[in-house]
Parts: C-alpha cells; structure tokens; sequence
C-alpha cells in the first residue's frame, strides 16, 4: 500500500530522513520506532507529501508527489495531538472534513458514532479531554474509510485509560483489514500493534524486524523511567543501548524497556559507565502479545 | 357665376377652417412678411397659429403677438428673426432651428435697433438666443432658451447684449447655451434669470453700472463672471454647483467698486475667484454677508488682490475656505471691520464672553496648503492619510508652521442669518433607501448562508448497527 | 506485500471517485470556514464595530453643516470616508490577511490540514475567498448604514457614486488582503506576519505617499512622473478611482488631476480598476507560488 524507495528530507544542512526505503503491504501494521529526534515524524510527513523530499514514494500506487492529494484521499491521518481551532465545535469540525472528503454529513456522524463521540457535537475542541480530541482525529481519519490510516505518535498525551482506547480502537482497525503505518516509542504499543518494527536512527532505518525480534523475551517486559543527572541523559541513552536496551528518550525522561527479571541490569550498567540513577519508576506491565 | 362665387367662397372658408386645424401643414413665413406689410406702424399684428417655415425680417415698428400658437421654423439657415429697427414688440413665439454656421453667428432673435422688447417667447434648438446688436433702451424678459446641442465652446450665447445700455434683462430661462453675456452695455437690470448647463452664466465685459439681483446659477461652468466691469453689484444670486475647468461660482477680473452682497455660492469648484480686484488703487470691494458653503475652494485670489473688504459672511465647509494662487497673502484685504468678521466652519477658537464675537483672531495655517502653493503638483495627495499626517506633524511641532495666508481679527461665533431663495435638490429617497438596505441585507444573507452550518444527522439504528470502535 | 494493482484494489471505486476530487468543493469548504472563523473572531468584529461607528459618524458629521441644502452632502461625505477608509481597509485587510496562514502554521493546524487530501493551492484560495467575502460583508454592514444616514439626511444624491465608492473599497480590500496573504506565506510565526503586515500598512498608507511629497518637492517631478509614481500605489488608484466617479474628471486633484484626466480620459477609471486588479492579483499569485513551492508548514 505504500512504497517508499530511497526517501531523503534535509532541513538545510540536518538530514532528518536519509535515504530511507521500505514497503508496507495491505493490511499489514507496521510501527515507527525510535527515539525522538530519529526522523519518524518527518519520515511520516514525506510520505504524506506534506512537504517535498528526494527519493519517490507511492500510496495505493499513486506517486505522492506528483499527486499528492490523490494519493492522500487514501490516508487517515492522525496526529500525535488534534491540532485544529479551538473555537471550533465538534461537529462543525468534522462536517468540514466530511466537505474536505466529500462524504455525506451522515458519514461524519457514522464516524463519530463509530468511536463514541456521539452526542458531544456542541462542545468546543478546547473543552475536550486529550482522549477525545484523539477519538475525533480518529473519526475524521476514519471518515472516508481510508485504506490506510497514519499515526503520529497517537497515544504519546494521553494518559493510561486514554491510551488503552486508542489502541483498543487500531487493534479493531487492524484486524478489520487496515493497513497501519504508526509512529511510537512504546514498546507496548508495538507489541500489541505492530506485525513489523522499523527502527530508526538519525535518520536511518537500521532495522526492519518483528516486535519479538526486538525484545526478544517475549512474555513480560517493564517499562523503567530513570532520573538522571541533568544533561547526562543521551550519554545514558547511548550506554544502554550499546548494552542492548530498547531505549527512549524524550521529554518525559529516558524510558528503557527491559524484561521483568532484569530490571536492575540498566541500573548497574549506567552506574559502570558512572552516570548516577537518582531513582527509578517502574511503568506499567504489558502484555507481550495483547491479542 | 353667382354659383360659381359662392361655391369658390366656399373652398377658401373650408380652406380656411381646416387651414387654421391642419398644423402639422408648415407654411411659408413669408406670410407673416405679407400680414406686416399690410398693416399700419404701430399697430399690432396677431399672427394665426400654426408653424411658419423660413426666416422673417422685420422692417417695421409694429407690435408682432404670436400668443404662444405661433411656431417659426428657421429650416436651419442662418437666423430666425431678424428685427432692424426699433419700437417693435415681439411676443409670444416659438422660435427654433437656426442656422449654425460659426462666422454667420445666426441668432433666434436678432435686433439691431433699440428699442426693441422681446418677451414670452420660447427659442430651442438655435445657435444665439436673443442677440442685441445694438439694441438699447430694451426689454427682455420672460423668454426661454435652449441651445443646439454642440460642444461647450462651440455654442452660441443664450442672450447677447452689444452695447446695449438701459436694457432689462430679467425672468428668462436659459440652459445649454455657451454665456449669457453683456458687452459694453451700462445701466442694466438683470434680475430673476435662470442659467443651467452653460458656459458662463452671466458673462459681463466692459459692462459698467449694473445691478445683478436675484439669478440663479446652476451647474455652468462658471456661474458669474465679471471682466473689466467696474460698479457692479451681485445681490441675492444663487450660484451652484458650478464645476467647469475654471468652475468658479463668481469670478472678478480686474473690476472696480464690485459688491457682492447676499449670495449663495454653493457647492461649486470654486466658491469665489478675485484676480486682481479692484484692480485701481483707490477703489475698494465690498464681499458681504454671503454664504460660501461646500465648494472644493471657498475663496481663491490672486496675491495682489487688495482692498476688499470681505465681513459678515460664512465660510462653511469649503474644502479649502481661503486660498491664494501661488505663494502669497491676504493681508492687504480686511477680514473684519469694526470688530465684525466672518463665520468660519473650521475656527478653532470659542467664545466664552458670549459677545458673539470669537476671543482669538482666526489665523488658518495649514502645512500641506502651504506646501501645496510652493509645488501644485502635491494637490494629487488631496484626500489621504499621508495629508492628514503632514497637519498633524505640524501641529505637534509649530515651527513647522506655514505663516497664515490672512487674519480674522474678529471671527463670528454664529453663521450670520441670510435669507436666500436656493431651490432644494431633494431627489427621491427611495434608490438610496433600497441601496442602504440592499447592502445590510446582502451582508447579512450571504453571512447567513456562508456561515449556516447544519446539524450533524441523527443516526438510524441500522447505522448504527455498524462496528462501533470504543 | 507490494502495492496492488488499482484495478484490482478493493479500493477500486476509491479511487475512481478519487480521480474527481475537483478541487472547487474543497475550496469552498475552506472558504466557508475561514468565513465563519472571520467573522466570529474578536478582531473582525472589533473592526467591523469601528468602521461602521466611524463610517455613520462621518457622514453624520459632513452633513451637519448641510442644513437643508441637499446637494453636496454625498460628496462631503464622501470626502470624509475616503480618509475613514484609506485608515482602516488597508489596516482590517492586511491584519487578516498576514494571520491567514502563519496563524495556521503557528498552532501547527496547517500541517493537520495539509494531511487531508486537498492541494495547498486550493488551501490558499479557499482562505483568500473566505477572508475577501468576510472583509466585502464586514464593509457593506458599514457602508449600508452610512447610506442610511445619507437616505434619511440628503436624499438619493450620488447614489451611482456611492455605488462605486463601495466597490472600489471592496477591489482595495481584496488588494490589501492578497498583499497581507503574501505576507502571511513569507512568515514563520503569526507575529511576525502581522508585524509585517503593519509595516506594509505604513508604507503603503503613509511612507510611500510622503517619500513621493518629498521627492516632487525635492526634484520637481513633471505631472506625468508625479502621476505615473503615485497611481502605483493602491490607496492612491483607489482614491483617484472614487473622484473620479464622483466627479467625473480628476481637476480636483490639481494638475497632476488635470493630466491624468486629459491623457486618459474615459479610460481612466478603468485603468486604476486595473492597478487594483494587479495589486490583488500578483501577490496573491505570488503567494500561491512561494506556498506551493517552499512547502514550509
């Protein structure tokens, strides 16, 4: 459904994308992994044609940047945050998509309804919770019954219950026969999504393997948060993964994935390579495979 | 024979019944000439109704009455009616279709004996109206003239005077003609005429003593102007809207001992034009009691213009109230006398001691004016904020100033009283009524559908019946 | 698995209906939104409020000396508008115009929008129109009343004038709007844009009309030169516009007036129709190219 051969983006002199190929077949669920600043964002927005970049990429079959808007009436896309007028009501705004798509009022509510948004159409978009405005992003993906659907980061605002819908929600897509192309830095989110993992780095795809290849301990896997020393955090990072860690760093602090029974492995590593822990979280559990 | 007479007799009684009923059959003015020629000087003829084509000549001292029946056709050659000597009277005719030709001048109405009075007539379609050639000692009144339909320049003057002194001139209409003028002619009364869409509305050259009351001036290009005539007073005129190249409501050139007293000059280019008068060094001008309202300049001189003295009147909403051509002053003319000025819209002043009277002199500076006199090009900026921001520089910094151009010692506090005949030019309302309503209503209808948003539809349970997500 | 064949594709009829995705309803659909955000946003309804109370107060305050002479009350007013319009238009019309797209961009909703299957071209001119027909709405309510005062005050004087007053207002907003769109694609953050959009507001409205004062004093422009130099300037074509309508010829412009009447005579209102034409044309065109082009969000 998409095929991306050879995709670059240079902001000027940084390359964010870097000669990046890969395809993602019908109905298949392919996740973007890597940690913030790996290119995933901007790998999404090439394919997307939302701003121009060397290298082709096809949708359905449609090259994106000779006809880009074609070859996005085939895409859902939703954003790691609905960012839209504020002002604006519910169900406006989702009739003016229904316009953008060219789908009947009744599918914007068909839409709605399909991920329980039903009933909220008077409220403004300032007035809903982060989980809903994501529903709605989903909705208005939803609304053609795009093929395919493409998510930033869907699930990166949300809190734990917030979180759990959405993915409840692309599971059901999945397995209704979606092709999913999705960016995320949660291991369990792959792990219950994702058919295949493509890891980035700078740029670069450096792995395109399954999600127990990448955590191989398939049964249980903890999320740790560490709190580290300001500006020791992307040495850390680069220990652990040289140590063989699924490392994330982003704003919320550096995330490390580890099975269950190893959680004081990163610990001991960062404290051999003299980076101090001041202390640690354990996340929630997962599930290896949700289904 | 007997029969034969009766039934001839017959012929010219139905000839003559008919005749008199047939208009539309034109004939010959000769038989006006004929009926002249028959009757005794002095007496008076009444010419039958109908339309006569042809020229007529007058020869005689005789009393022509056309009662208004009576139309003369000049078949487009040359002039209509031609009156050579004096003591006639002619009343009552429709005159039209002069001649046109430029060096021939062909007239209406020419006379070139006085005295002579032309009254009640009604001329259209001619190049002059009433020429007087000379013809003094006349009278001129209650006729109506309409020109040819030619370009400004290339028409002829609705009433000429050529040296025709002691001549009343009064109640006649005139509209698209080029003047309405008086050439050498002293001691007349114009009074009461009505000069539209013309040239000059009343023209005076080297025309002295005379008194110009109660005319109205509408839409000319120049509603009065008077050249090398000295003791003339211009009393009670309206004079509007006249917009011409020059569009000057009254223009004074090198004239003597004027008074303009009690006049409207309303919403033309110029309200009122002073080039050079009183152009002797003894003479004085007298500019009184007048409203100068709405003109684009209520007042342009020349900067040698001295010695008028301008009170009692109101300047009121000129876009320029005051202006000199070029760089110059209006210091050698009075702007109050005896502690009375004028009415000024744009006087920045009160008056607190509620004498009527303004407690600061009236001393307009305006930076763009002065700017404008150094270069008239910069007149383009008339108009924009750029204008607006140049006054105000100068206001906020007053060496920036431009010295005033004149001084009102003692301003008036309130619009002298003037009473004035200006007929009102209300038109209809309702276009502007439908226009103001059609905007609001094409605003708010096309804002209502633009922005009118139905509701998101109710969903049936078989719609619903579809997969629901969460 | 590889990209399917479209005429294989489940997706077939998609596709189809894909292919006619014409690209006018889209325009309208932007169009109407940024219509109905305009006109419920504070700074439209704060410009609106301002232009009709000043507009009413104008032609209140130029007819009040009028008294029961009718006549030349359209063209005081007139008069008085010019100034009115010549302030507030360009400033309404560049405001709006600057905060179209960089407003966008800078709550990162553009880049959500340009996701959805529409071209950034008919993103561009679905703001243009909406904003354009807000601005002519927002003007008529002002106009409209002033009329009424002119209705109740004067008559139906200058009705044909006042007709074209309108328009050629409604042609100068459109212009300033398209300059302010230009603006608005040049620019990062939504401040800046508008930053820009006032500094487009003095030049035009101001700077440039001073500089040309200056340079006629300074090196004794001929009329054709004076002219030539000053009509470039929309507020100006736009005011020559409206006297001219008025008043049939520009005399009252002084001789710069008198050259451009003569020279062009009858086709002289048409010609500054055509500088205005140009001024909403090109920059908008511009606009267009730099937006589709630089791909910036």
């Amino acid at each position: 459904m998409i095929k991306a051969s050879h995709v670059t983006k240079k902001f000027g002199n940084v390359v964010a994308v870097d000669d990046l190929s890969f395809e993602l077949g019908k109905a298949e669920s392919i996740a973007l992994w890597g940690s913030n600043g790996a290119g995933k964002t901007t790998l999404i927005r090439s394919l997307l044609g939302i701003f121009p970049s060397t290298g082709t990429v096809s949708i359905h079959g449609i090259d994106v940047r000779k006809h880009g808007k074609r070859a996005r009436s085939f895409v859902g896309y939703v954003p790691q945050e609905l960012a839209f007028h504020d002002d604006a009501k519910l169900g406006s705004s989702i009739m003016f998509f229904a316009n953008l798509r060219k789908v009947s009022h009744k599918g914007a509510a068909v839409a709605l309804a399909k991920v329980g948004l039903q009933g909220h159409e008077k409220k403004r978009l300032r007035d809903l919770s982060g989980g809903m405005k994501q529903r709605l992003a989903l909705a208005i993906a939803l609304i053609a019954d795009p093929p395919i659907i493409v998510l930033d980061e869907p699930t990166s605002n949300l809190d734990a219950s917030g979180r759990g819908e959405v993915i409840d929600t692309l599971c059901q897509l999945r397995d209704d026969g979606k092709t999913l192309l999705f960016a995320s830095h949660r291991p369990d989110e792959v792990l219950s999504l994702a058919g295949r993992v493509l890891v980035m780095e700078k740029g670069k795809l450096i792995k395109d393997i399954t999600p127990s290849e990448l955590w191989p301990t398939e049964s249980r896997i903890q999320t740790m948060r560490l709190y580290l020393s300001m500006g020791t955090e992307e040495t850390a990072a680069t220990v652990l993964r040289d140590a063989g860690h699924a490392v994330n760093l982003n704003g919320n602090g550096l995330c490390v994935s580890v099975p269950r029974n190893r959680k004081a492995e990163p610990v001991s590593v960062l404290a051999k390579a003299e980076i101090e822990v001041r202390d640690f979280e354990i996340l929630e559990e997962v599930q290896g495979d949700h289904s | 024979m007997l029969k034969v007479q009766y039934i001839v007799g017959l012929c010219v009684l139905l000839a003559a019944v008919f005749g008199a009923h047939a208009q539309d059959t034109p004939r010959s003015s000769d038989e006006i000439a004929r009926l002249i020629e028959s009757a005794e000087p002095g007496s008076t003829v009444v010419v039958p109704e109908g339309v006569y084509e042809g020229s007529l000549r007058i020869e005689k001292a005789i009393v022509l009455e056309g009662k208004g029946l009576v139309t003369i056709d000049g078949l487009g050659k040359g002039s209509v009616v031609e009156i050579a000597v004096g003591d006639v009277e002619f009343r009552g005719f429709t005159i039209k279709n002069s001649g046109s030709t430029v060096d021939q001048e062909p007239a209406g109405i020419r006379a070139f004996q006085g005295p002579v009075i032309i009254e009640h007539n009604r001329l259209e379609d001619v190049y002059f109206g009433i020429d007087l050639r000379p013809a003094g000692d006349s009278i001129i009144r209650y006729n109506t003239v309409i020109g040819k339909e030619l370009k400004l320049g290339r028409r002829g003057d609705g009433i000429r005077l050529w040296w025709s002194h002691n001549t009343i001139v009064e109640d006649n209409t005139i509209d698209a003609v080029r003047d309405m003028v008086f050439w050498y002619s002293e001691d007349l009364s114009v009074a009461r005429n009505v000069v539209t869409n013309s040239r000059y509305g009343l023209h005076f050259m080297y025309s002295h003593n005379t008194t110009l009351r109660d005319n109205e001036l509408t839409s000319n290009s120049v509603g009065i102007y008077l050249m090398y005539s000295n003791n003339i007073h211009l009393v009670g005129n309206s004079i509007i809207n006249n917009r011409g190249t020059s569009g000057y409501g009254i223009g004074l050139k090198d004239c003597d001992a004027i008074t303009v007293e009690n006049n409207a000059l309303l919403a033309n280019r110029v309200g009122m034009y002073i080039d050079n008068s009183p152009s002797s060094v003894d003479s004085f001008g007298i500019i009184k009691n007048n409203k100068v309202a709405f003109n684009e300049i209520g007042m342009l001189s020349t900067p040698i213009t001295h010695n008028n003295v301008i009170t009692h009147n109101s300047f009121l909403e000129n876009e320029e109230q005051v202006t000199v051509h070029g760089r110059g002053q209006l210091m050698l003319n009075e702007f109050s006398a005896d502690g009375v000025g004028n009415f000024w819209s744009d006087y920045s002043g009160f008056d607190q001691d509620n004498d009527g009277v303004g407690d600061f002199p009236h001393e307009p500076r305006s930076l763009f004016r002065s700017l404008l006199a150094r270069q008239p090009n910069l007149r383009i900026f008339l108009h924009s904020p750029a204008q607006q921001a140049i006054e105000l520089t100068a206001r906020a910094f007053p060496e920036l100033s431009p010295m005033p151009i004149f001084v009102d010692h003692s301003p008036l506090a309130r619009p002298p009283e003037l009473d004035l005949l200006v007929s009102s030019h209300q038109t209809s309302r309702l276009p502007m009524v439908g226009f103001a309503a059609g905007l609001l209503l094409i605003s708010v209808i096309s804002g209502w559908l633009i922005a009118r948003q139905p509701c998101l539809p109710v969903l049936s349970d078989s719609d619903l019946s579809q997969r629901v997500f969460v | 698995m590889t990209t399917l064949p479209i005429e294989t594709s489940t997706e077939s009829t998609m596709i189809e209906s894909g292919s006619h995705l014409s690209g006018v309803s889209s325009v309208i659909a932007f169009a109407r939104r940024e219509f109905r955000d305009a006109i419920s946003s504070r700074w439209f309804i704060l410009y609106t409020v301002a232009f009709t109370v000043l507009a009413v107060a104008v032609s209140f305050m130029s007819l009040a000396g009028s008294g029961s002479h009718g006549f030349a009350g359209f063209s005081r007013t007139t008069a008085g508008l010019l100034n009115l319009i010549m302030l507030v238009v360009p400033l309404m019309a560049l405001i709006a115009g600057a905060g179209s797209i960089a407003g966008e961009r800078e709550r990162g909703t553009l880049l959500y929008l340009l996701a959805q299957p529409i071209s950034r071209v008919e993103l561009l001119l679905g703001k243009y129109i909406g904003l354009a027909i807000a601005l002519c709405c927002s003007m008529c309510i002002g106009f409209g009343l002033s009329a009424g005062v002119l209705a109740w005050r004067v008559g139906g004087v200058g009705i044909s004038a006042f007709v074209m007053l309108v328009i050629f207002t409604c042609g100068l907003a459109l212009a300033m709007l398209s300059v302010g769109m230009l603006l608005s694609v040049m620019s990062r953050r939504s401040g800046v844009a508008t930053g820009l959009g006032l500094f487009a507001w003095l030049i035009l409205v101001f700077l440039s009309d001073l500089g040309l004062m200056a340079g006629t004093i300074l090196f004794k422009l001929r009329v054709q030169e004076v002219f030539a130099i000053g009509v470039m300037n929309p507020l100006q074509a736009f005011k020559m516009a409206v006297i001219v309508n008025m008043n049939a010829s520009l005399d009252v412009l002084g001789p710069v007036g008198m050259y451009a009447s003569q020279t062009f005579g009858g086709a002289l209102p048409w010609i500054l129709a055509l500088v205005l034409g140009v001024w909403t044309a090109v920059p908008l065109l511009i606009a267009l190219v730099i937006f589709s082009k630089r791909g910036s969000v």
